[in-house]
């Protein structure tokens, strides 16, 4: 086992992989911006290499700097997080050919799933079953329509090399094709420098379900399981869960075995997790994320197995050790992502300082976070603040617990993605386990009007903690002008605070 | 003095009351008994009220406040009978006028109007993108757009003017 790993990432999973490291005798090593001086990563790590700058692109994503920290620290391993370089071929061989261990797949297995017509050429020679689909792309809009015409619309623009929402459309008919096939092409040329596309069919009201494998490098694989993702909106998850209130047990079986074929065919190692569409009882495949997930501990929580130290094991040659007898899935587990948005307004962004922080407890309740007091919260980084995540024998009480658990959290100085975690609690559709990939989009966000007594409780705090605060208010008429000034955004999505300061702020009417 | 309240944009039947410095809260002309205690300097409250506990913070600046409780954001307006006045004159004032700042830092995608175009309240003005995601800015009012201060791929800071309306004339 290593001695010591670094870890090029920061946030809530920097400290994922420091918890499990620290238990396990595994000394880390944080690399940190200058914005994130005073982030947990940098604290809590054994050594902590700063990389200077504030943007993405001087730091975390600056792969001499990082490679220069392992070296100068004699770290042995580097682990990639999530997001960042993840999933950068290109870093995970630099880190090979410095003599290091990459905490992640083969090389290799990253570039061939991170394209999506190279994936697909070889998930059709494994027998994963596919969206109905080209799997060679096609040379101009005529050819892409040729092959709409025969699957039938709507179908699905899609970019070889596209991601997060990027380079595709979708066609509803034949002659939206050719400049769909224009704007994406030349959106996918221009973010990711491939224009190449291909055509599938689209799969309406379809859900995302995924399932998590581990490798290890002696040929032994395993599958921990499905995740449902559903709920989700413009490609960001909002609330995961496991399992799937839509998977059978013969489902999940299926599903496994297709999942394990996908990574023996590109010789996987380590953590991944194989993303399928599915519609009822059949399923396709979509994409393999090379990397842990977001939302790995809904599977950690229904099987007790810590994921990162999996990764660590496997990452230092040792075998599984065990077969997919010994994956046992117990009760229910539920995730609800944190995020500096506001749901209220058309899921805005919103920065701000951190203030107070209440964090839920009690049984068989995690909370998985970066934040701290006075953190600031910008447009750099990610928005995803952190997880909440809760486990209970059945699905009805995870939702009571994980109900309940929101009520107890609070986070001042930001607008979290939380009041839409606890709308999805609250809706019939997701407590019936009714619900798919749309679902979310068209859920209504405006806050109800509210308990009697909770509405002047609200008030009477508010006009009292006015009164109270009078003096750190001291430019009260001027913000008043300011106020009244305002214009607001989106007045359709926000309807219920009138000339509330929503998303704009207009002036020029001040006297 | 006495407040009008708004929560989350309905007013709320009940009667505030400042009386020399001292909150009078009542419903239905019954007096609350109320206990408020500051947990800390950073908006968390204590509030007792009829004998019910409430965890309630309150956050927010530039008087844009609301008041977190239960896991529920509630908008909590409060206006005297003097600011209340003023708001309704101004409000009818800046009707169709005025310069639309940003309120977060981005990069404009697209403008999707031009100077001279008349946009109806809600009509999308630009796109922006922030934190990856492409955010559509909206106008607060019907008018005129008189001047655009941004372009395409450019980026612009939190409080940067984007548009200025003028009214419509009669």
């Amino acid at each position: 086992m290593f001695q010591r790993i670094l870890i090029a990432n920061r946030g809530e999973i920097a400290l994922r992989v420091i918890r499990t490291a620290r238990e396990q005798g595994i000394e880390t090593v944080a690399v940190y911006s200058e914005a994130d001086a005073c982030a947990l990563h940098t604290r809590l790590a054994d050594q902590a290499i700063a990389l200077g700058g504030h943007l993405p692109s001087e730091s975390y994503l600056d792969m001499d700097k990082i490679l220069a920290a392992a070296k100068k620290t004699g770290a042995e391993a580097i682990h990639p997080g999530y997001g960042f370089l993840a999933e950068n071929a290109t870093f995970a061989r630099r880190v090979v050919e410095a003599g290091l261990t990459w905490i992640g797949p083969p090389p290799d297995a990253i570039s061939q799933m991170g394209d999506k017509i190279v994936s697909r050429q070889i998930m059709k020679a494994a027998n994963v079953p596919m969206v109905p689909g080209m799997t060679e792309p096609a040379a101009d809009a005529k050819v892409a329509r040729a092959a709409a015409d025969e699957m039938g619309y709507p179908v699905m623009l899609k970019a070889a090399a596209g991601g997060g929402g990027k380079g595709i459309r979708i066609v509803h008919e034949p002659s939206e094709i050719e400049s769909a096939f224009r704007t994406a092409s030349g959106e996918a040329l221009a973010g990711f420098g491939d224009g190449r596309m291909y055509v599938e069919r689209y799969l309406v009201n379809t859900r995302h379900i995924e399932i998590q494998v581990m490798f290890d490098a002696h040929g032994n694989g395993v599958h921990f399981g499905e995740r449902e993702c559903s709920m989700q909106r413009r490609h960001q998850k909002l609330v995961e869960e496991c399992p799937s209130p839509a998977v059978s047990e013969a489902m999940r079986e299926a599903m496994g075995a297709a999942a394990l074929r996908a990574g023996a065919a590109v010789n996987y190692e380590g953590a991944g997790t194989v993303e399928f569409l599915a519609s009822g009882e059949e399923f396709f495949f979509l994409e393999m994320n090379t990397r842990l997930q977001v939302e790995h501990p809904v599977t950690e929580m229904v099987t007790g197995v810590d994921l990162v130290w999996e990764q660590l094991r496997v990452a230092a040659g040792e075998e599984l050790g065990y077969g997919q007898d010994a994956i046992q899935m117990t009760g229910h587990s539920i995730e609800v992502r944190l995020n500096a948005e506001d749901p209220s307004n058309n899921f805005l962004p919103s920065v701000g300082t951190v203030g107070n922080i209440r964090i839920p407890g009690g049984p068989w309740v995690r909370f998985d976070s970066g934040i701290y007091p006075n953190m600031e919260v910008g447009l750099n980084y990610d928005p995803m603040l952190g997880k909440l995540i809760v486990w209970a024998p059945d699905r009805k009480q995870a939702i009571a617990r994980m109900r309940r658990s929101l009520e107890e959290l609070n986070i001042g100085g930001v607008r979290t993605s939380a009041v839409a975690g606890l709308a999805v609690m609250n809706d019939a559709g997701f407590q019936a386990g009714e619900f798919h990939t749309q679902y979310l989009e068209n859920m209504n966000m405006t806050e109800p009007a509210g308990e009697r007594d909770k509405v002047v409780a609200a008030a009477t705090a508010m006009r009292r903690w006015k009164q109270a605060n009078r003096s750190a208010l001291a430019p009260r008429d001027a913000d008043r002008l300011g106020w009244i000034a305002r214009g607001r955004v989106g007045a359709s999505v926000y309807p219920h605070i009138a000339g509330s300061t929503a998303g704009f702020t207009r002036e020029g009417t001040r006297s | 003095m006495k407040y009008f309240v708004n929560v989350n944009g309905r007013p709320i039947e009940v009667e505030i009351v400042d009386r020399a410095g001292r909150l009078n809260v009542s419903i239905g002309g019954e007096l609350v008994d109320f206990s408020y205690e500051e947990v800390d300097k950073e908006g968390q409250v204590a509030l007792v009220m009829d004998e019910r506990g409430y965890a309630v913070s309150v956050a927010g600046k530039d008087n844009d406040y609301h008041v977190t409780l239960a896991g529920h954001a509630y908008a909590v307006e409060i206006e005297d009978e003097r600011e209340r006045a003023a708001h309704a004159a101004e409000r009818e004032r800046s009707k169709g006028g005025g310069v639309i700042k940003s309120v977060m830092p981005g990069v404009v995608v697209e403008l999707c109007v031009a100077v001279g175009d008349v946009v109806e309240a809600g009509q999308s003005l630009l796109i922006l993108e922030a934190m990856k995601m492409q955010n559509e800015i909206k106008a607060p009012s019907e008018g005129r757009v008189k001047r655009i201060f941004c372009k395409a791929g450019e980026a612009v800071s939190a409080g940067a003017k984007l548009f200025e309306l003028e009214a419509l004339e009669e």
